[in-house]
């Protein structure tokens, strides 16, 4: 199974750049965007920080892609 | 303001350590300079604080152009850990490794003064990957 998240379409609906949300939730950009293409799966933290900014549940963000066979 | 006290109690040390390593080495090569080379330690003091300069103009660039964002977060960290755990293995391994193929060809002294000068190469250039690995 795979994490996936929709926070680069959250971000771009909400007309955040990714310099803004870096600056706002403490980390680098570099981290946005390996979050962004599922690269890095962020910690519980800062998960629930993104939640919190976005404003959005949890689910909303983050699921479980079943890949196949799961 | 915890992070500005860890950041200069850092370049403090810092600065102590090219200081103290740098007229340590001053004072160790004494005898081919003919006595204290004062000169050679006025060079040590004044490389630290250009040193020193240059860190701070990157810092103020930086900033200038990231805006607030910060240096290192939990990715970072998590990189840093993994290579700073592969870069020992691969020291320990590599340098077990290279004192047996040594001591196999039939080299069984080293000149200190070579081992510095490998030591130096290994942390320049694990120095050089930690600094990759921090902007990936």
């Amino acid at each position: 199974m795979k994490v996936v998240n929709h926070i680069r379409e959250i971000r771009l609906k909400k007309g955040i750049t990714q310099v803004k949300l870096a600056e706002d939730l403490q980390i680098t950009r570099q981290t946005v965007n390996a979050i962004e293409k599922n690269k890095y799966n962020p910690s519980l933290e800062l998960a629930l920080k993104l939640m919190e900014y976005f404003d959005v549940p949890i689910e909303e963000l983050f699921y479980l892609e079943k890949t196949k066979g799961e | 303001m915890k992070k500005n006290k860890l950041l200069i109690i850092a370049l403090v040390f810092m600065v102590c350590c090219n200081l103290t390593g740098g007229l340590l080495g001053v004072y160790l090569i004494r005898g081919e300079t003919g006595g204290f080379d004062y000169d050679l330690a006025g060079a040590v003091v004044v490389g630290t604080a250009i040193g020193l300069l240059f860190y701070f103009i990157a810092a103020k660039l930086s900033k200038k152009r990231n805006g607030n964002v910060p240096e290192v977060d939990e990715r970072s960290i998590m990189l840093l850990k993994r290579y700073f755990m592969i870069t020992l293995y691969v020291i320990l391994l590599g340098s077990g490794a290279a004192l047996i193929v040594v001591y196999s060809m039939g080299i069984h002294l080293i000149e200190t003064g070579l081992l510095i000068v490998c030591l130096g190469v290994i942390y320049i250039v694990v120095i050089l990957g930690a600094f990759v690995i921090k902007r990936l």
